[in-house]
């Protein structure tokens, strides 16, 4: 029986979503964290079909793309909604996650504290409120927003608000989802999962 | 059938996969393109999740982010890949395609001359070789089929199509060292349904 293997670098990150889904399907896999000094000659190697990870590779099937795996395993899992439309929503949401993570990201390469700070100010005001504001009225709009962002069961759009939301706090130094109170109480319902709680306590402790 | 109601830019940027799914599977939608100056009013509307285009309306109903929609219309035309693991590959090979594209968008963006040449060189020299180069040899194991994944065409294609008309903007023939990948695109372009569209649409710029 062939087993999963990712791998990834030896923190959080994009991959987290990943290492989530298989601990709430209770799934074994082979969690591959390679270091920082391996990784030109693994890049070297040609095993990265893009010359970047994470990758899945479960028999002779390789996949890239930390979405593509993500998705293909939520739905292997059960995990990505029921009907297509619930799963346009899923992928919709993750999108729009990736899209402000992306941006919160990028302000981290300014080198410059001065423009670092005003950058900062200036995503506070504005992408935050546009991103947030609306993920937090489509929770709200599904049934009251006491469940989960998609249908009436956790997906993998809920993993992957989780696991950004691990760094909020750090990059944007406040908890911003105290303004986002489903989006808060979602999140504290995530880290309540007792699959996903098991996870969070015997998970690599990484900074990021 | 449900009724479909795309709305844009007067472009083809980041929707034209969108159109190009609807053009292989022969639905029809309305193609909604929204002038820049009309932009503001809509976004205050309220009707744009994300104060973004492009949106699909499903009989009212909207979905946001293009490759949420392609994926959902894929999913309902049977263009999203056969099994969960090709879809797992078109997706792959559609975000790769998509990541070229934003990477190349933000080098043409450059403004100074100098810094965008430089730019160009560097995304010929790195994202161009790792991105189609990985293309390429992903083509060289579908065992002769002239698409991405599987035996027939899929939206990864479709996106392949789309953001292929922008890699002009480099001033390179950069399918030079990836001709199966070239022939994939001729052989989409080449279908009857894409061949009509692309003749048919609006020429914009982009």
């Amino acid at each position: 029986m062939a087993k999963y293997q990712l791998s990834y670098f030896n923190i959080k990150g994009i991959a987290e979503p990943i290492r989530m889904l298989f601990a709430v399907a209770g799934v074994e896999y082979e969690d591959i964290r390679i270091q920082p000094e391996q990784w030109p000659s693994e890049k070297a190697s040609g095993k990265y079909p893009f010359g970047s990870m994470p990758i899945l590779v479960y028999g002779d099937i390789k996949i890239a793309q930390s979405f593509a795996i993500t998705r293909y395993l939520a739905n292997e899992f059960g995990l990505n909604g029921k009907t297509n439309l619930e799963k346009a929503n899923v992928d919709m949401i993750a999108d729009a996650l990736k899209d402000i993570g992306e941006k919160i990201g990028k302000l981290f390469q300014e080198q410059d504290e001065t423009k670092k700070a005003e950058k900062l100010a200036e995503i506070k005001r504005t992408d935050v409120p546009t991103y947030f504001g609306a993920l937090e009225g489509i929770l709200k709009d599904n049934k009251g927003g006491d469940g989960y962002f998609v249908g009436d069961d956790l997906t993998w759009a809920d993993l992957l608000f989780f696991s950004q939301s691990e760094y909020y706090p750090m990059m944007l130094n406040e908890d911003v989802l105290i303004s986002y109170p489903k989006m808060k109480a979602l999140r504290d319902r995530i880290n309540e999962h007792p699959r996903i709680k098991e996870w969070l306590e015997k998970r690599p402790k990484t900074e990021y | 059938m449900p009724v479909y109601k795309l709305t844009y830019f007067d472009a083809r940027g980041i929707a034209e996969p969108i159109r190009l799914i609807f053009a292989a599977a022969g639905v029809e939608y309305e193609d909604n393109r929204l002038h820049h100056e009309k932009w503001a009013d809509e976004k205050a509307s309220g009707k744009y999740p994300f104060n973004a285009m492009p949106i699909l309306e499903v009989d009212g109903v909207v979905i946001a982010q293009s490759h949420a929609i392609a994926r959902y219309l894929a999913n309902q035309y049977g263009l999203a890949g056969q099994t969960d693991m090709e879809k797992a590959q078109v997706d792959m090979v559609a975000d790769v395609i998509f990541d070229l594209g934003k990477k190349m968008g933000e080098v043409l963006m450059e403004q100074d001359e100098t810094k965008k040449a430089e730019a160009i060189k560097a995304i010929l020299e790195k994202e161009i070789v790792t991105f189609l180069g990985g293309l390429e040899k992903i083509v060289a194991k579908n065992g002769g089929n002239k698409f991405l994944v599987g035996d027939k065409v899929t939206w990864a294609d479709l996106v392949l199509s789309g953001q292929a008309d922008f890699y002009g903007a480099l001033k390179t023939d950069v399918f030079a060292a990836y001709p199966k990948l070239k022939a994939v695109l001729d052989n989409v372009n080449a279908l009857p349904n894409i061949k009509a569209w692309r003749e048919k649409r609006p020429k914009t710029g982009y």
